[in-house]
């Protein structure tokens, strides 16, 4: 007989196994290696087609643009140190010197030693100059390279390069949101699109190696414009569970998360001596969308009863344990567009069903079950939206309307709202940089596929602020008439702005210099650094 | 034996064919358009017709079809929408990883599965057997979404022996095996120690034990081998299970297999990429259980393949 003692030594066994295989691990941060986890994997790591936003994420930490954005969004100087717009139709950007400019002595005073000059080169070392630029958006514009960007382009008449230096863009129409369209990586001329294989870049960090579903290796380059970064070692993980992001983030394997954490976690995250949990404003606004073609939602008194029915302060308190902002436009609250006089919309059940016996909806039967009207509401799979939606189901139950939620694969959902199939939708505009997306979202003519004016909203005043807007230099001019939008979409209520979620930053404490900003750009990784004490200065507002 | 492998491997073809022209149907029938979620709501309608007439979309489904069809014997699954790399590229990138977790995650439950199920049949009714039925109920009973985590709570979080995530032949690939081989540890626990049972119940091993044999002899020589028919087979139809369920596997772990990629294919409408999956998936399983049969002839002489 086979005793039972000398096969319970196999677990025993596994277990030494297991603690043989296992060598004393020396945290990454140790070793003067950053690791910052995405949920997800880039599809494509090329400026000139990467649209995921894992994707864009990695670019800003690679690839240098004509033009940047700062921590509060506003356009600042990146490859071009300056820039002109002698009328509306030409823009004309000059870039920093390169490496091409010919040589300097290494210091004053001392022997003429001559050495190249320190300017733009790309990770491979070659000069990075004009030419490079317009090959960029040269190929962008090239239908048969099927670039996604291409449309985001199409007001590009000609890119002349007069010299090494300069380059000069002209439109076939004014188009004001033009100059936020240069925050695009360059790419050297003549690099061709090979899918895994990402084009050398002019950014802080090279990539050294990417495995699609794995990970990202990058290591600082030292030829960067802006001065060598200080972190040497920058790995970018995609782990698409998060609750082992969190674990990772515990364990130490990962110290560096943005939103990458849910609400749920982060006061264990808070907990943990090695951590530091930040938050700062967000950009992305969560609204609700109405179909203005369905007979009821048709009627804007429809829209505000709906509107005022929903009790958004407790829905950001319970499911987003008070990590939103309450928003009563579109436009991020950071943008320069953004009109802070907006009323916002109180929670108001009364003046709900009023609104609702005025537009002909009264309840059938008092306090009984029968609702007075039903409407169907489209979400995604994701489990937060699903909680929200059941939140809104509730509330919009107390005050007689009965609401069915489709929860769909976001491929089913995306369609049915691009096709006008669905009375309500929740969604989020996510990276809205321009105030030009009143135009895309709200103008008449902007009905998919043409843009995102999904509910069928037509106005006449918004058409025509809108198309000025676009066409008009002055920014004074453009807020008046932006704020001028806002006003009428808050009145007629096409979309309900919900919530803006903030950015949460979960790093490690010995992590510092990062700015969180509304856009969660990566951008500011090139000036971190690692730092011995752990009392680390807070970037954003520190909890 | 040659005429039935001849016969089977002629069989797999219309399988495959009845595989490759459902998906293909399925995936076509689903709402949501490859070129919108290629090119975004930036992209103007000219684009949009411009990439469709590129990617041939906008032939009619049948020439689809028949183009589709007509590239698998080159080995040509067409390039994927979201990443333009070729499909069976993208698909060979993948195979190593998914290869490696699969066989890993079986050894590892025909390991744990193979002593437990014996000792439980030979100890039948004593503790080992009530307590290896406990643990087997228990393993069937966690699902791998929380099994992974926990194992990450333990090993790497608390202990620190092992990483939470990862890709590779060594440590990082031992919790994903575990995690997904426990189920199936559990399930051909039961099923050794049935077979067994049963086969210990039968004349030749009491002739066999009668005549002097020792009864772990008689057990592990005669008994085993021919319980192990079931089982091997219940293994060879696993494994199509392993390729595809490990999706919750590999998205815990961050594993780069094929699983996840089908997911993310789906969710991208990435037809080719879709279409490349299942066939590859189908073609292994078919590949498998014929593999499965032959192993089962040889550890049976009695079962004849005609």
């Amino acid at each position: 007989m086979v005793r039972i003692s000398r096969l319970s030594i196999f677990f025993p066994v596994f277990l030494a196994f297991l603690a043989l295989a296992a060598c004393a691990q020396k945290l990454p941060i140790d070793e003067g290696r950053m690791v910052i986890a995405l949920p997800g994997a880039p599809v494509n790591v090329d400026p000139r087609v990467a649209t995921d936003a894992y994707g864009e994420q990695i670019l800003q930490m690679t690839h240098a643009s004509l033009v940047g954005r700062d921590a509060s969004g506003e356009l600042v100087p990146d490859l071009a140190e300056r820039w002109e717009t002698p009328d509306p139709l030409t823009y004309i950007f000059h870039l920093r010197p390169t490496a091409m400019d010919g040589q300097v002595p290494r210091q004053a005073g001392m022997p003429r030693v001559l050495e190249p000059r320190p300017g733009l080169r790309f990770h491979d070392g070659r000069p990075l100059t004009s030419a490079d630029v317009r090959y960029t958006f040269t190929w962008i514009l090239d239908s048969a390279n099927r670039s996604p960007h291409r449309g985001l382009y199409r007001h590009i008449a000609a890119i002349e390069t007069p010299d090494a230096r300069t380059l000069v863009f002209r439109l076939s129409e004014p188009f004001a949101p033009f100059l936020s369209t240069m925050v695009r990586g360059i790419v050297p001329a003549g690099s061709p699109a090979r899918g895994y294989a990402p084009p050398v870049g002019a950014g802080p960090y090279r990539i050294d190696d990417l495995s699609p579903d794995g990970e990202a290796v990058l290591s600082a380059y030292d030829g960067y414009y802006g001065g060598p970064p200080a972190i040497r070692a920058v790995t970018v993980k995609f782990v698409p569970d998060s609750n082992v992001r969190f674990l990772e983030l515990k364990m130490g394997s990962v110290n560096f998360t943005l939103n990458g954490v849910d609400p749920d976690l982060l006061p264990a995250a808070e907990r943990d001596g090695r951590l530091v949990v930040e938050e700062g404003p967000g950009g992305n606004v969560t609204y609700l969308g109405f179909n203005l073609l369905d007979r009821a939602l048709s009627d804007p008194r429809v829209r505000r009863a709906i509107a005022l029915a929903i009790d958004r302060e407790t829905i950001v308190r319970t499911i987003w344990k008070g990590r939103a902002d309450l928003v009563s436009s579109i436009l991020p609250l950071g943008s320069w567009a953004h009109d802070p006089d907006l009323p916002a919309v109180p929670f108001d059940p009364a003046r709900a069903r009023r609104l609702l016996d005025e537009a002909g909806f009264p309840d059938p039967d008092g306090k009984g079950p029968l609702p007075r009207l039903r409407l169907t509401y489209k979400t995604s799979q994701n489990e937060v939206r699903r909680r929200v939606a059941t939140v809104i189901q509730e509330q919009l139950r107390q005050v007689g309307i009965a609401v069915e939620i489709q929860s769909l694969e976001w491929g089913s959902f995306f369609s049915d709202i691009k096709k006008g199939n669905f009375q309500i939708y929740s969604l989020t505009w996510v990276g809205i940089a321009d105030p030009d997306i009143f135009h895309h979202a709200f103008h008449s003519r902007s009905a998919p596929p043409d843009g995102a004016n999904r509910g069928g909203y037509s106005n006449v005043e918004v058409d025509r602020l809108t198309e000025a807007a676009r066409s008009e230099p002055s920014r004074e001019k453009r807020r008046e008439m932006y704020r001028q939008v806002q006003r009428i979409l808050s009145r007629d209520l096409p979309v309900f702005p919900l919530w803006a979620g903030r950015n949460l930053l979960v790093r490690d404490r010995r992590l510092a210099g990062f700015l969180l900003t509304p856009d969660e750009s990566y951008a500011s990784i090139r000036a971190m650094r690692i730092v011995r004490d752990s009392s680390t200065p807070p970037t954003g507002s520190r909890r | 034996m040659r005429r039935y492998l001849l016969g089977r491997l002629l069989r797999t073809v219309p399988v495959v064919f009845g595989v490759v022209t459902v998906v293909f149907l399925l995936i076509h029938l689903l709402p949501g358009d490859p070129v919108e979620i290629m090119l975004g709501e930036s992209a103007v309608p000219a684009q949009k017709e411009e990439l469709r007439r590129e990617l041939r979309l906008d032939r009619p489904i049948l020439s689809q079809y028949a183009s589709y069809l007509t590239g698998i014997p080159r080995g040509d699954l067409g390039v994927s929408f979201r990443s333009r790399e070729p499909v069976l590229g993208e698909i060979a990138r993948r195979i190593p990883a998914t290869v490696l977790l699969a066989a890993t995650s079986i050894t590892v439950a025909v390991f744990v599965a193979l002593p437990l199920g014996m000792l439980a049949a030979m100890r039948r009714g004593k503790a080992a057997d009530y307590l290896s039925g406990f643990a087997a109920m228990l393993s069937l009973s966690i699902p791998n979404f929380l099994l992974g985590p926990l194992l990450v709570l333990l090993f790497s979080v608390q202990l620190g022996f092992l990483p939470v995530s990862g890709y590779g032949a060594g440590r990082p690939l031992v919790l994903p095996a575990i995690t997904l081989g426990t189920g199936m540890a559990a399930l051909l626990t039961r099923m050794v120690r049935a077979t067994l049972l049963e086969e210990l119940r039968k004349e030749y091993v009491t002739a066999a034990i009668a005549r002097g044999l020792p009864y772990r002899s008689a057990v592990a020589r005669h008994a085993l081998r021919n319980a192990l028919v079931p089982v091997v087979t219940a293994l060879g139809l696993s494994f199509g299970a392993v390729l595809t369920g490990s999706v919750i596997t590999e998205t815990i772990f961050s594993w780069p297999g094929i699983g996840r990629l089908l997911i993310q294919a789906i969710d991208a409408r990435d037809y080719p990429l879709v279409q490349g999956c299942v066939l590859v998936i189908a073609l292994s399983t078919v590949a498998v259980n014929l593999a499965t049969d032959i192993l089962c002839a040889r550890l049976d002489p009695r079962i004849r393949y005609e």
